[in-house]
């Protein structure tokens, strides 16, 4: 579970996030929308604690983030996954050796159990062939694909965060993507946040949605509570969608 | 108009956040010593440098012995030409020449690279992975560094004595015995303790501000660019200012003997 309280981040006087509050039960998916600049990858950096908040505290599994000391952090976010929005491939490496990074920082693996991992990761998301690619030799999508990959690699993710999936990739892609993202929950009953501006895969996607605007949260609930909502900015969101 | 109370509070904000993290690099070092990225940097820090060393001492030293040779000859004193060469090439040439040559290479590499993951949420990607950068990055490449300048620095020695050799037997006629016994007599520990000491400081310092300045880079590839002015810029002064403190220091230690 990960849980918001009352959180406010701020850059000098500008206010990106007022008194947020907001809660993801585990192993469900929560999708949060919202125009651009609104703060909804601010909120991502706040789950991870690369942020931290002026006011308000975040919790993941009952732990408050902010209480911890920057070692104590690294190993806390082992068990999280994170899919940037540009990928942020480390790309003076190859695919393979992405996917593997997390193996070879925390684990006693050997070359050949790395490998097997590695291997089984790409070829959940597709991408076996590519292994040997470096990262500036891919498309955007096969790109976000491997970054879920290597998102995936902790051996038992807890938390994945997802800014932006799919933004910018043809339907197909789109849609593979949403497929692997739903899997992964399913295999490994994992908490979510899903940042999105694509009503489509949201849907795909969520189990819960939020809105946020003017730093605020202006809705949270379930499909039928967002497509029944009498907020004018949502109706039109929904509306400019469909 | 530069406040100077913000100004004092920047510099020592910078003072503050360097040394942090200078230390954090030497605790992992110590904590879980990284032997294949540090071999790795070595390689990447050291091999590909040695032609610019090589270049840059050749030149200096030929044109240094012709100097020193201009001045001598008047006195008759081109005798001590071996002598006089080797020290100002062991004591401070060799690895000033060195470490300002590597700075434009290595730390103007260092900042745009670390730079480029900065911009590109590549240094984030790390820190959600739970890998501290300081640890992943920056301590194999400090201790590269101090590695292998004074590696070079030696490499370098050698080519500067051996450059003022041809200065000496065709431009100063000075036989080759004399040369050479007078670049033995420099070869002290007074000299070669300077000679080992400043490239070592001054790697660590190439290296931990290109570190430094490219880890703390934003605003895209222009703040790239920005960074590595300033790594390349303050490398070099702080190479400079080193240089001199390190030869006070010593000679405060030994006197004035050479
Ligand atoms: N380092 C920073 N300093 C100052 N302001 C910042 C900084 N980072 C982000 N902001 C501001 O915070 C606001 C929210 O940024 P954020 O990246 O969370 O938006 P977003 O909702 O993810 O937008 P997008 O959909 O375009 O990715 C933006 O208006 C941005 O200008
Ligand atoms: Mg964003």
């Amino acid at each position: 579970m990960i849980r918001l309280e009352n959180v406010t981040v701020a850059y000098g006087s500008r206010v990106i996030l007022e008194e947020i509050d907001l809660e993801i039960p585990t192993g469900k998916t929560m999708v949060i929308l919202g125009e651009s600049g609104s703060g909804k990858t601010t909120i991502l950096k706040c789950v991870l604690g690369t942020l931290h908040p002026v006011k308000g505290r975040v919790l993941a599994n009952g732990q408050d983030i902010s209480t911890l000391n920057e070692s104590d952090l690294l190993r806390f976010r082992q068990r999280m996954g994170m899919v940037f929005q540009e990928g942020a491939l480390f790309d003076s490496l190859t695919v393979g050796e992405n996917v593997a990074f997390w193996l070879w920082e925390h684990t006693s693996l050997s070359d050949e159990e790395v490998e097997t991992r590695v291997r089984t990761l790409l070829r959940f998301v597709g991408l076996e062939n590519s292994i040997d690619f470096k990262p500036s030799d891919l498309s955007g999508g096969m790109r976000r694909r491997v970054a879920i990959a290597r998102a995936m690699a902790a051996e038992d993710p807890a938390f994945m965060l997802y800014d932006e999936p799919t933004t910018g990739l043809d339907p197909f892609t789109s849609k593979s993507i949403c497929d692997l993202m739903r899997r992964v929950q399913r295999e490994f009953t994992t908490t979510n946040i899903v940042v999105t501006h694509d009503l489509t895969d949201a849907y795909r996607v969520g189990d819960l949605f939020t809105f946020i605007k003017d730093a605020k949260i202006i809705a949270t609930g379930s499909r039928q509570d967002i497509e029944h909502s009498h907020d004018p900015f949502i109706k039109t969101f929904l509306s400019l969608d469909s | 108009m530069i406040d100077p109370l913000q100004f004092t509070r920047g510099i020592l904000g910078t003072v503050q956040n360097f040394t942090l993290m200078v230390f954090r690099a030497f605790r992992y070092m110590m904590v879980h010593f990284r032997v294949r990225e540090s071999l790795l940097e070595m390689d990447r820090l050291g091999v590909g440098s040695i032609p610019i060393v090589f270049l840059a001492n050749l030149f200096a030293g030929l044109d240094m012995a012709l100097q020193f040779s201009v001045v001598m000859a008047p006195y008759g004193a081109t005798n001590l030409l071996g002598k006089v060469v080797a020290t100002s090439v062991i004591r401070d040439m060799g690895p000033v020449l060195a470490s300002l040559v590597m700075s434009a290479r290595v730390t103007a590499g260092i900042t745009s690279e670390l730079g480029m993951m900065a911009t590109t949420q590549q240094i984030e990607a790390l820190l959600v992975m739970g890998v501290d950068p300081v640890d992943r990055l920056v301590a194999p490449k400090i201790l590269a560094g101090m590695v292998m300048l004074p590696v070079l620095s030696v490499v370098g020695d050698f080519l500067g004595v051996l450059a003022g050799l041809a200065v000496a037997m065709f431009g100063a006629h000075v036989p080759a015995p004399l040369y050479w016994s007078g670049v033995r007599t420099a070869l002290t520990l007074p000299n070669l303790v300077n000679g080992i000491a400043k490239p070592f400081v001054f790697g660590f310092i190439l290296v931990s501000i290109g570190c430094y300045y490219g880890l703390r880079t934003t605003g895209g590839a222009q703040g790239v660019g920005r960074s590595t002015t300033k790594a390349v810029v303050y490398a070099a002064i702080w190479i400079l200012v080193a240089n001199f403190l390190i030869s006070k220091l010593l000679i405060d230690v030994w006197g004035w003997k050479l």
